[in-house]
């Protein structure tokens, strides 16, 4: 193995023990002195493989060699050891410490028993901010700092264990844009001191200016190495997404109807009681589907509880059918003809312990076509009900009473799907409908919605993937900080407008047109 | 019947003459509690709650009593006491931490393995029903002191609340166990055990209690009862809370609780006492340090602040 290489991993598999195909043979290798780009989308297996790096998790299959050796790492000290640090998503900082015990903690010292040396560490912490050009408060409380300075707190906590390679997971996700100015430089200044730097992003503008070379992941597959001088957006965008791109759904040409859902003047607070939602006001209409495009914990989340009836409306009004649900329970929103598809099924869709009987009648349980003398449930109706509906959606199941469990993850989503559009609803809420499924199950869950709509039911669909709000919305909201950027059809806009409107820029010349009724 | 002869000032004025009595009633009756929740102080900053705390009291009061018998040493008595503790500590911190399971249900389990063990100790061993008196040369020696007769667990219990606090706060193993009891991912990051810890954490903190049994049974009371613990180490648990896991605010609470626990003693002995106070007025007087355990909690639960991870069995991913 050449030894000019820091890191080189040959194909690394990992199967997780639910069975997920995380990553299928990947091979990697990073120089030293270099900036590493790893580019994919969401799953495309970016954080397992950097994960696996870590120390971590431990592959499936594959090989690891740091400096021409091969290692193989049980937990993440023994890549410490190696000189591999990483930086996560969630940062691994105490939040009760200062900033100096954060960086201390397990460097403190010979032994267990041995005092704490603060003032020697505080020492060659403040030589090593000198050197590397950027400073933290030592003492404050880490909890009370800025998101943006805790992560310079991991990161010479990094550099304190004399780490040659640093893994930073999506660092810029928590990052103000002149944050990410700053922090660039310091990377660039780690770099120059000849250290290693893995940067994971699905940000190609940032890949483009910071790194040297890019490899690029998709489906837990290499879909490309390149470096980055020659690299264009168009290209990496290629090799991000591929050639399977999903085949087109038809649609007919809208035929909108009335409105079916209004929401006036809306305010929401989030779970840290800021309004997270202020003054949003919209309508769906019968046969359409709105799609809400916008980053994640732009508001998102709060305005789909808001609507199903699992957060409290602080102030305006949504109607369906014209008349207030506003502050209405689940049950009797469902009444009114509402159907929801939770964005995260595992936990608000379905029971993952109950049988896929007992599912796919959850919320509509109370019906009494299910129910014989005294309430008793008639599981025999249910069973042949659970049939119907894992026939008409085509899901894979052996046994209605089997745990949800069982399924996999775009079954899984397919019975939440068949549950609620079973329903016979007028309104449809669709959140992250497709997240994690595989192409077919998506293909299915994207047709099906298309289906609603074109029987004349009302979709409100909030999803985080562009391809699908393109592919299906017949118009489109961006979301930003609890508002709408804008509300356009899909052919007034294109990927780097609504690009801008994520980042809150606003980008419609004409603002709202034709299409924000 | 007497006729009652003490007005207010006079029973702070006798109060106050007994004081020196007081004082030492209390530092005896502090030592099983302070050693206790000084214990579970540190092991709940691990993020391991023991809540079988009462079950280790009596366990190792039994052990101890057991072991000093048998080989006529007090000072085995203790160790035996300090190991049944350690023992169990372990066998939580197996539950607890590398089987993940409730640390609630393992410490009922310990609190009601305790009631029949004990029980049927005292009956295996000494063929006698509930009760066992401790014979001299199993009893710790006293120290001669200006207060009088006096344990020396009794400095051993302040030496070792002060010394916990210095190991919490001042040295590697303490920032450890914060670490591990605050983000253990993060710790298990900074290449730090976390079971290791834990582990640690939790045998020491049981330990603590371990010896607070033997103190139960071949110091102060000198004797073996399937009720000796008397619910100690639950009043324990209020004071951890109390201390806010502060080891030297657990060693105050610990002196409080011990004199709320001597109180009624007191009242017993005081003879101008006698006619004032209604009928059985002393069993009442004997609730005394439960309702300030209840009072207590209900006043500190809100500010105290545990670990963030307190409870939670730690999962890699």
């Amino acid at each position: 193995m050449s030894e000019s290489l820091a890191i080189q991993m040959l194909s690394i598999q990992k199967i997780y023990p639910d069975g997920t195909v995380a990553l299928k043979g990947v091979n990697f290798d990073l120089r030293r002195g270099e900036i590493h780009g790893l580019l994919g989308e969401n799953g495309a297996g970016k954080s397992t493989l950097t994960k696996i790096l870590s120390g971590l998790l431990r592959p499936t299959e594959g090989k690891i060699f740091i400096r021409g050796k091969l290692k193989n790492f049980r937990n993440p000290s023994d890549a410490l050891r190696s000189g591999i640090g990483m930086v996560h998503q969630h940062f691994a900082l105490v939040p009760t410490f200062s900033a100096l015990e954060n960086i201390l903690l397990g460097q403190e010292g010979s032994s267990n028993l041995s005092r704490l040396q603060m003032s020697k560490a505080r020492a060659r912490v403040e030589e090593m901010m000198r050197a590397g050009g950027f400073s933290v408060p030592l003492d404050a409380r880490t909890e009370s700092l800025a998101v943006g300075v805790q992560q310079r707190v991991e990161i010479i906590k990094m550099l304190y264990r004399s780490v040659d390679v640093l893994i930073l997971d999506e660092p810029t996700a928590v990052l103000t844009p002149v944050e990410v100015h700053d922090f660039f430089k310091t990377l660039r200044t780690l770099r120059d001191a000849g250290k290693s730097i893995i940067l994971i992003t699905h940000k190609l503008k940032e890949i483009l200016d910071v790194t040297d070379r890019v490899t690029v992941l998709r489906q837990g597959q290499n879909a490309g190495q390149i470096a980055t001088p020659e690299a264009t957006p168009e290209i990496l965008a290629r090799m991000m997404i591929g050639h399977d791109v999903l085949p087109s759904i038809e649609k007919k040409p809208t035929q909108i109807g009335s409105a079916i859902m209004q929401v006036s003047h809306l305010r929401v607070k989030d779970n840290l009681g800021l309004h997270s939602i202020e003054d949003l006001s919209f309508a769906v209409h019968a046969g359409e589907i709105l799609g809400i495009a916008g980053v994640e914990g732009n508001g998102q989340t709060e305005l789909v509880e808001a609507i199903t009836g699992l957060r409290p409306v602080e102030h305006g009004e949504i109607s369906i059918n014209e008349k207030n649900i506003a502050g209405q329970n689940p049950r009797q929103l469902y009444q009114q003809g509402l159907a929801h598809v939770p964005e995260d099924r595992r936990r608000l869709g379905m029971i993952l312990e109950f049988s896929l009987s007992e599912n796919s009648i959850l919320g509509v349980h109370r019906e009494k076509r299910f129910h014989g003398w005294l309430g008793k449930i008639l599981w025999g109706k249910v069973g042949s009900h659970t049939w119907d509906l894992i026939k008409k959606f085509s899901i894979v199941a052996s046994d209605v009473k089997a745990p949800a469990k069982s399924l996999s993850g775009g079954n899984q989503q397919k019975l939440v799907c068949a549950r609620e559009f079973d329903k016979q609803p007028s309104l449809v809420v669709a959140a992250q409908p497709t997240r994690g499924l595989d192409i077919s199950a998506t293909q299915y869950i994207r047709d099906q919605l298309v289906h609603l709509r074109d029987e004349g039911k009302a979709v409100l669909l909030v999803s985080a993937d562009l391809e699908e709000i393109f592919q299906l919305s017949d118009r489109i909201a961006v979301m930003y900080e609890g508002k709408f950027m804008g509300v356009a059809k899909p052919e007034e806009l294109d990927r780097e407008r609504i690009g801008l409107m994520m980042g809150g820029v606003s980008a419609l010349a004409a603002p709202v047109g034709e299409a924000a009724r | 019947m007497q006729e009652c002869t003490v007005n207010f000032v006079g029973f702070l004025s006798l109060l106050w003459n007994s004081a020196p009595d007081l004082l030492r009633l209390a530092l005896i009756a502090m030592v099983p509690i302070t050693l206790t929740s000084v214990g579970e102080v540190f092991s709940e900053k691990s993020g391991i709650v023991n809540i079988g705390l009462e079950g280790i009291l009596l366990i190792s009061a039994f052990t101890s009593l057991w072991a000093a018998e048998v080989t006529s040493s007090p000072w085995i008595g203790l160790l035996a006491g300090l190991g049944t503790g350690a023992l169990i500590g372990w066998i939580h911190g197996l539950i607890a931490i590398p089987l993940k399971g409730d640390q609630v249900i393992s410490g009922i389990g310990i609190n009601l393995f305790a009631l029949g063990f004990v029980a049927f100790g005292i009956m295996a061993v000494w063929k006698s029903a509930g009760y066992h008196q401790a014979p001299p040369a199993a009893r710790v020696p006293a120290l001669q002191t200006p207060l009088g007769d006096l344990s020396p667990l009794i400095p051993a219990t302040i030496l070792i609340a002060i010394l916990t606090w210095f190991l919490l706060n001042k040295t590697v193993l303490g920032l450890r166990v914060k670490a591990v009891g605050e983000n253990p991912e993060a710790t298990d990051v900074a290449g730090i055990s976390v079971e290791r810890t834990r582990f640690f954490a939790v045998i020491y903190g049981a330990s603590l209690a371990g010896l607070g049994g033997a103190y139960l049974s071949i110091d102060w009371l000198s004797t073996i009862t399937k009720e000796l613990s008397a619910g100690r180490g639950f009043i324990a648990l209020a004071n951890v809370v109390f201390s806010g896991l502060n080891p030297l605010l657990a060693l105050l609470g610990g002196f409080l609780f011990g004199v709320f626990d001597t109180l009624a003693l007191w009242i017993d002995t005081v003879s101008e006492l006698k006619p004032c106070l209604p009928f059985a007025f002393h069993n009442f007087v004997k609730m005394l340090p439960y309702i300030a355990t209840l009072a207590v909690v209900a006043v500190a639960i809100g500010h105290a602040r545990f670990p963030k991870q307190s409870g939670q069995p730690y999962r890699r991913e």
